[in-house]
């Protein structure tokens, strides 16, 4: 009697929770809906940042289907959680790909998360839209990257530095891989012009406890701190800096990971005068971008600020959009090719992705921070800068051996 | 000179956070050998209780007044977190005594609620608190600056403690509570009520994480997340200290505060926190109850 | 051995494997996804390490909230070989980042697979016998215990971040192929066939091996030791020697669990290396059942599947709250799990039937 009742009811959890497994119903029926992934962290400690970043791409899809959706399909967006977990997220992209069978996913915020998915995009043969600013060395044919290459937000933003007469560079960074290519690439580029750094440091990504480290900065007596510290060690980073009387004018910073977001957690009245390098800001003056704020800030919220990950998960919904119209259909390899060389008026201007490297070219736009917590355009190309994610096309790159293996 | 100042003074203000952050969860884990999983997520309450009254004050108060939101953030924390605390004693904790190891695993998942619940409340994305201008900045000594906030958080540490030294050893509740920590089954004999003392020590010990969270408001970033980034230090301290002296968790938060901030003199923060964790675990093979123990002639306790 | 035949515990296990057994087939049928059939391949490499936890927790009362870092041990070491087959024994992209001209030796054993193999299970073993050695021997018990496996495995975490030349950081091992090579899509149905019975035999192997170390002499003073560790040693037994043995053992299967996970997923961070992962693997043995093993087994696919269900669509959200609720409410209410619960009813049912016959 025992042994059955222990059977019969584990038997029923187990068969209740396989159950709830989708069994391979494939959709095949031709459907006035498609089917898109969403695949960002909403738990743990990534969420600071992916969940903007995922409404962006949830108003984007409203939009789009407002306007009658692509092809005369409406998307239907299917969200999965990344609970900041790389490992998740492979197997979060496999479900999306597989079980859900979505035509294509707009998702990642880490590097490790990226680089978690990408084989997964590789051998399913499926598109990964990827929207925030990385540490290049890769293009995958699997994933489109709107955000900047090196090239597009790094290079450029020390390229001005160096002409602005800064001589002493520190380098800031949390302890994970954009931050340490970004030194690498950094290091080599100011061995080249002749500049100094003066210091390297890498904080753990939980880190709270800033003061050893600014101690060595102090000592080191920068002219400016290159800062690719990431998510809440920025806000500890400033907090601490200004518990010192540290202010823009004495250490300037130059910021990679520091949008509108992160200013309105970190307050302007620490941050103002302090520089960040990215190719949107809020205050970015086109007529696509007064449209996106307005949006933006109608659905989420009147306190809400856009930012540069947001602007380009928003576009990247867009651009898959125009992608599928002009290929006529939502396969993949014809998205791609279709995508190949295809423009878009985006809230930070023209952008058109390179058929080459499936990166995007962008205008470079270095900004200030005001006191009003928005970031002001004090510098920019004149006209979009072609993506090289390799860096192929920078002698000093070349030299210093920043090369793909291979 | 200067730097052996300013290392002192980083080594002394990481001391006093840590001190700040496992007070409450030394009181606690003395009385029950609970390590509360949730402490973590009473520090974050504390921290958007801060933001919240900030708010409130940056909203509806004339901005002359500002400043004071911080002194009424202080106690307004205690108070809420002291309830969620013996609520969280009366519905979850009080049903699993004898079953330390329990107790530890749901209030692991109490916190994974906490966390939620701030971001459902509050949103993911990370707060903003203001420094009040009285602690915004710092003092400067030459060319040593002593922050106004980590001063502030020294005193506070130093009230906290003398009030908590208070309430154990010169008042009759901690008479109380001591004599239930050494042996319940006698001072319930004695006819001290157990169940409100318990319930009472853990209120104390999660209204003092609540004030942990109002001071690290100001030195980081408030978001659901903020608990997790404190809670390893803490419960380090806590097993480095043993049970159930104030001294012992005083002394071992000065250990782990002061040897990070020496050893990432030399080294980066990641390999700090391992070094400083190794010592810890050799040291506590040296001792296994912590720097100070109560004895006890129980027989498998 | 027949009484094991017998045993109802047993018997579901069995039950389980066969349900298990049949997925791969339902696949080829075209009636399940392959990512499916993936992820009750990851589940499997965590029942394994749910036994190891059961082992050590729900019979010998030693929490470890560190066994995280033995399942990425594992993992890491299985991750490390196959990269070595993708990049053909090269140098990789982060040891280039990390100024590094040639393979470090750390990473030489991993050229080959048996050195591989070797590695992935001494390297726990010793760890967890230092660790275990010297804490056990000077008689540190309860939460104590608990606190240092904790920091141990935070301090690991800390240090494959900071030796990010080694270990390439938080982004850990990825690009790399299963042992029987690419899994995923179509095309490989075979390979995935073939690498989900091979995890489903170990599965078997470490359960058999289990029971039979448990229904030995040594299973009766593991359970003797959590029921009193003095007592024990005062009866003869030198009890560190025996924890130290079943918590090596644990921290085994742990990194066996990982080399398979690894296999499965097709990458490997950091993440399964921190505290949260390795409380989350307590959790499993805890809603399942302590003590039961099979308990293990079940807690562990119930709660990833839940996860894996809950984590998505219109539950993104709440799904925190549910898996918080259950975790609580489970420790609460069912300290013995489910299996634990339903043992005790079915015990309850067969006693009322047993006085009704009486009566009658």
């Amino acid at each position: 009697m025992k042994k059955k009742i222990v059977k019969r009811a584990a038997c029923t959890f187990l068969a209740a929770a396989i159950s709830c497994v989708p069994v391979g119903c494939s959709n095949e029926s031709e459907s006035d809906e498609v089917k898109v992934g969403l695949l960002h962290s909403l738990t743990g400690s990534m969420a600071i940042s992916e969940v903007s970043v995922r409404d962006a791409e949830l108003l984007a899809i409203e939009e789009i289907n407002a306007a009658g959706g692509v092809l005369g399909k409406q998307i239907v967006a299917v969200q999965e959680d990344g609970a900041s977990d790389p490992s998740t997220f492979a197997t979060k992209a496999e479900k999306l790909i597989d079980s859900d069978e979505v035509v294509t996913v707009f998702g990642c915020w880490t590097s490790a998360s990226r680089k978690a998915v990408k084989q997964i995009f590789e051998d399913y043969d499926n598109l990964l839209w990827y929207p925030v600013q990385y540490e290049g060395m890769e293009a995958s044919s699997n994933i489109m990257y709107m955000g900047a290459a090196p090239n597009q937000q790094i290079v450029p933003a020390i390229e001005y530095l160096i002409d602005q007469g800064y001589e002493n560079f520190f380098l800031l960074g949390s302890d994970y891989v954009f931050p340490r290519t970004a030194n690498m690439i950094i290091t080599a580029q100011l061995e080249a012009a002749g500049c100094n750094v003066v210091g390297e440091e890498y904080a753990a990504m939980d880190q709270t406890e800033f003061s050893a480290i600014i101690s060595k900065i102090e000592e080191a007596q920068p002219d400016v701190i290159i800062n690719t510290l990431n998510g809440t060690g920025n806000v500890s980073f400033f907090k601490q800096m200004d518990e010192r009387n540290i202010t823009a004018d004495d250490i300037m910073t130059m910021s990679f990971s520091i949008a509108e977001e992160e200013v309105a957690a970190i307050g302007a009245d620490i941050l103002q005068g302090h520089m960040v390098s990215w190719n949107y800001y809020q205050t970015t003056e086109t007529e696509e971008n007064t449209k996106f704020v307005e949006a933006y800030k109608a659905k989420f919220g009147e306190d809400r600020v856009t930012s540069d990950p947001a602007e380009a998960a928003y576009i990247a919904v867009y651009m898959w959009a125009a992608a599928c119209e002009k290929a006529g259909s939502f396969d993949v390899d014809a998205v791609k090719e279709a995508a190949a060389g295809l423009s878009f008026e985006a809230p930070e201007g023209t952008v058109t992705i390179n058929g080459e490297n499936q990166h995007l070219a962008k205008t470079v736009r270095i900004g200030q921070i005001s006191e009003d917590g928005l970031i002001y355009e004090i510098y920019a190309t004149d006209a979009p800068v072609e993506p090289d994610p390799y860096l192929t096309t920078y002698q000093w790159a070349v030299d210093a051996g920043i090369q793909p293996l291979e | 000179m200067n730097e052996i100042i300013m290392t002192l003074f980083n080594g002394l203000s990481a001391s006093s956070i840590i001190l700040l952050t496992s007070l409450g969860l030394a009181i606690t884990f003395g009385l029950m050998r609970v390590i509360n999983m949730a402490h973590g997520e009473f520090i974050m309450v504390g921290a958007y209780t801060t933001y919240m009254i900030h708010n409130i004050f940056a909203a509806y108060l004339p901005s002359e007044i500002f400043d004071l939101y911080y002194i009424l953030a202080i106690p307004a924390a205690f108070a809420i977190t002291f309830l969620l605390g013996i609520l969280l004693e009366k519905f979850v904790i009080s049903k699993l005594y004898g079953r330390e190891i329990d107790s530890l695993l749901a209030t692991w998942g109490i916190s994974l609620i906490f966390q939620q619940a701030a971001r459902s409340i509050f949103g993911s994305q990370g707060v903003l608190v203001q420094s009040p201008s009285f602690l915004s900045g710092g003092l400067s000594l030459g060319s040593v600056v002593i922050s106004y906030n980590r001063l502030f958080i020294l005193a506070l540490v130093g009230v906290c403690l003398f009030l908590v030294w208070f309430i154990m050893y010169r008042s009759n509740f901690g008479a109380q509570m001591r004599a239930t920590m050494q042996n319940r089954a006698m001072a319930q004999c004695l006819g001290i009520n157990s169940r409100k003392v318990d319930s009472i020590t853990f209120g104390i010990g999660s209204g003092l994480a609540g004030i942990a969270g109002c001071s690290v408001a100001l030195l980081g970033s408030v978001d659901s997340t903020l608990g997790q980034n404190y809670i390893v230090n803490s419960f380090m301290s806590v097993v480095l200290g043993g049970v159930g002296k104030l001294l012992g968790t005083f002394i071992s938060s000065n250990i782990i505060g002061f040897s990070s901030i020496f050893v990432e003199n030399y080294t980066s923060s990641s390999i700090a926190k391992a070094i400083v964790l190794v010592i810890v675990i050799i040291f506590l093979q040296k001792r296994p109850q912590g720097l100070f123990v109560i004895r006890s002639r129980a027989l498998d306790e | 051995m027949k009484k094991a035949v017998k045993d109802p515990k047993n018997i579901t296990f069995a039950l389980i494997a066969v349900i298990l057994v049949c997925m791969p087939l339902l696949y080829t049928a075209g009636l399940l996804k392959s990512t499916m059939v993936i992820f009750l391949g990851k589940c499997i490499a965590f029942a394994i390490v749910a036994i190891g936890l059961d082992i050590i927790w729900g019979y010998t009362g030693i929490l470890s909230l560190g066994h995280g870092l033995y399942f990425a041990l594992g993992a890491y070491g299985m991750g490390m070989y196959l990269k070595m087959q993708a990049t053909g024994g090269r140098i990789t992209d982060f040891m280039q980042v990390g100024g590094l001209t040639k393979l470090p030796a750390i990473w030489k054993p991993f050229l080959s697979l048996p050195a591989s193999i070797l590695m992935i299970i001494l390297v726990p073993a010793l760890l967890a016998g230092v660790i275990g050695y010297f804490s056990f021997k000077n008689r540190i018990k309860g939460v104590y215990f608990s606190i240092i496996t904790q920091a141990l495995t935070w301090a690991a975490y800390s240090l494959f971040i900071a030796l990010s030349p080694y270990t390439n950081g938080n982004v850990g091992i990825t690009e790399i192929q299963s042992l029987v090579g690419s899994v995923k899509g179509k095309a490989n149905g075979g390979n995935l066939m073939v690498l989900f019975y091979a995890a489903l035999v170990l599965l078997v192997l470490i359960y058999a091996l289990s029971c039979f170390l448990l229904s030995t002499k040594l299973g009766k003073i593991l359970i003797a030791i959590q029921d009193g560790e003095n007592r024990t040693y005062f009866s003869g037994y030198c009890v560190s020697r025996y924890k130290n043995f079943v918590y090596i053992l644990s921290a085994v299967f742990a990194a066996i669990a990982g080399a398979v996970f690894v296999n499965f997923n097709g990458s490997i961070t950091p993440t399964q290396m921190t505290i949260s992962y390795s409380v989350t693997m307590v959790i499993w043995v805890a809603v399942g059942g302590r003590g039961t093993l099979v308990g293990a087994v079940i807690g562990a696919f119930l709660i990833n599947l839940c996860e894996y269900n809950l984590s998505s669509g219109s539950l993104v959200e709440i799904w925190q709250y549910v898996i918080g609720i259950l975790f609580t409410l489970t420790v609460l209410f069912f300290k013995s799990g489910i299996v634990g619960v339903i043992s005790e009813k079915a015990a309850a049912l067969r006693r009322k039937k047993k006085m009704k016959e009486a009566e009658a």
